[in-house]
């Protein structure tokens, strides 16, 4: 009695077992069709970004006292003040105001702020720290971190 | 797009941890080390790949194979003729494929062997792989990638994607042709990457080719000492420990001071030798308190939980934020990220924690080595430059989360 059970339950786990190798493998074919048609699909061109509301300004900044801010200008490639952080409380406002003596393309990662940047003019971003997180400021055609922004 | 900070990718790094959360790793570290030398067991536990109970389970490997080379081709396509802006391909492959890599392996065990489309060649070999090749073309290959990842100029640039993509694939199909499937298990970095921290999982593949339910520590055991795979796992030390200062504004300023990728590619081999040398020195000074020979390589399998705390603290978020942005670009979802997704408090606690429990790990599986190669009497006093080594990449790996 109990070894036909035992039998019994064998057939079972083995047809069970052919089973799920089964789906499995038409599991793998529906993904792979998914994949294939999602290549062929429109490309997203809405891509998202958490941005918060900021404005960009030409001109040197006039932030109220006790705020967040950093003066920073690009001088043959050389970074000054040198690059540091910038501690922001969340939820606070932010301005950076950048100066570039070649014209280049500020970045603000993760806020995803872009700015462009004329030879030896200052530009100052304005934005409000909403993530928390260390973020990089950078310019982009020269590559150099300007500073990073500390939200937290 | 071009992530100049670390991990190739991304656009947030991870807040220092709060100094309480700090302190609390490193002490639970030490304390931790020290009931371990006195308390746990004096006779060898752990049967490495003779323990584990089989499981009646067959993984349908041709078509799972068959799906990775479709999503290979896909990432191809992306890089050949995807935008500039919102490319899916370097999401794809450094953060689902190289961070996923490391949970889906800590779970399943070996997944990148189960996944590898080079495996879908056929196994002639026509020479056999030399023993002392070992892991070296592994440690190689991981060197490179994580060189690409953190050093290179343009990380996330379809052009420094492909071409790494052109080296990986001719190099593994040459070692396939002329060595068969037996290149992979030891040429392939990913493959090497994803078994050895696979060595960790609930779930094992025992050297039979059987899946087996184990204890990891008896995995773990299971990892044999070959040519260059101290090496290995120091690649992946050293580099995630080079990962976690790329952040710290005073290299930042060392970077712009001169040749940034050559200061760099420095600093990444700097890390990497450090991690080195500090290993291989504590284990001579092991090996003369416990007056045996030839320990190095024999206890590198201790330094694979170490690795994967190391790789589980850095990465988390990443998988967790970019991970999402990942999928969302892939399929052309119309969903925001949520940059959100874990709160700065889960990140801190889920990095100290990764970091102490591949301490603890470490520590173990060091101690029943110990008790095995060294002799009683000496197996206690034999194992303190072990204790100090870990002590050194715990509080190191913490000091780096503090940065």
């Amino acid at each position: 009695m109990r070894r036909t059970l035992t039998l019994g339950a064998r057939l079972c786990l083995a047809v069970r077992l052919r089973l799920a190798a089964r789906l499995s493998q038409v599991a793998c074919l529906c993904v792979a069709a998914c994949l294939c048609l999602a290549a062929c699909g429109p490309q997203s061109t809405t891509h998202h970004r958490p941005g918060t509301a900021h404005d960009v300004v030409t001109g040197p900044a006039t932030p109220a006292p006790g705020q967040a801010h950093a003066e920073i200008t690009i001088t043959r490639g050389r970074v000054s003040p040198p690059p540091g952080w910038l501690e922001v409380a969340e939820g606070s406002p932010v301005t950076i105001t950048v100066t570039s003596d070649t014209p280049d393309e500020l970045h603000v990662h993760g806020y995803d702020i872009k700015a462009g940047l004329p030879a030896g003019k200052p530009v100052t971003v304005r934005f409000t720290a909403g993530l928390t997180g260390v973020f990089a400021v950078e310019t982009h055609r020269a590559k150099l971190v300007l500073t990073q922004v500390a939200v937290r | 797009m071009t992530g100049v900070l670390a991990h190739g990718v991304g656009e947030r790094s991870d807040l220092p941890i709060p100094l309480f959360y700090a302190y609390a790793g490193a002490f639970a570290a030490l304390v931790v080390s020290f009931l371990a030398l006195g308390l746990l067991w004096a006779d060898p536990r752990f049967r490495g790949d003779r323990a584990g109970r089989p499981l009646p389970v067959r993984p349908p490997a041709t078509p799972l194979r068959v799906l990775t080379l479709a999503a290979l081709l896909y990432t191809v396509a992306w890089l050949l003729a995807g935008p500039a802006e919102g490319n899916a391909a370097p999401y794809l492959i450094y953060v689902l494929f190289w961070v996923g890599l490391v949970p889906a392996s800590l779970l399943l065990g070996p997944v990148w062997r189960l996944l590898n489309p080079f495996r879908l060649l056929p196994d002639r070999p026509r020479a056999p792989l030399p023993p002392r090749l070992g892991y070296w073309p592994a440690a190689a290959g991981l060197l490179a990638f994580t060189w690409m990842e953190l050093v290179a100029p343009e990380p996330a640039a379809p052009a420094t994607l492909l071409a790494f993509l052109v080296l990986y694939g001719g190099v593994q199909l040459a070692g396939v042709l002329r060595y068969g499937h037996a290149w992979l298990e030891r040429g392939d970095p990913f493959e090497v990457y994803s078994t050895l921290i696979g060595h960790l999982a609930p779930v094992g593949r025992r050297a039979d080719g059987r899946i087996v339910l184990r204890n990891p520590f008896d995995g773990l055991d299971a990892i044999a000492p070959a040519p260059g795979l101290v090496a290995t796992v120091c690649v992946l030390l050293g580099g995630t420990g080079y990962d976690g200062l790329s952040t710290v504004p005073a290299w930042i300023r060392v970077l712009q001071s001169g040749p940034g990728t050559a200061l760099g590619t420095l600093g990444l081999l700097a890390a990497i030798v450090l991690v080195a040398l500090l290993y291989s020195a504590c284990l001579a000074l092991a090996g003369l308190i416990g007056r045996t020979r030839g320990l190095r390589p024999r206890f590198a399998h201790s330094l694979v939980p170490v690795a994967a705390g190391y790789l589980v603290a850095h990465y988390f978020s990443l998988l967790a934020v970019e991970g999402q942005r990942a999928v969302i670009l892939a399929l052309g979802l119309e969903v925001r990220v949520n940059a959100e997704a874990v709160s700065p408090g889960v990140i801190a606690t889920v990095q100290v924690a990764a970091i102490v429990a591949g301490h603890v790990a470490g520590v173990v599986a060091a101690h029943d080595r110990s008790v095995r190669l060294l002799p009683p009497a000496r197996a206690v006093a034999g194992q303190l430059p072990l204790f100090a080594l870990m002590l050194c990449y715990t509080i190191g790996g913490i000091s780096l989360l503090l940065a």
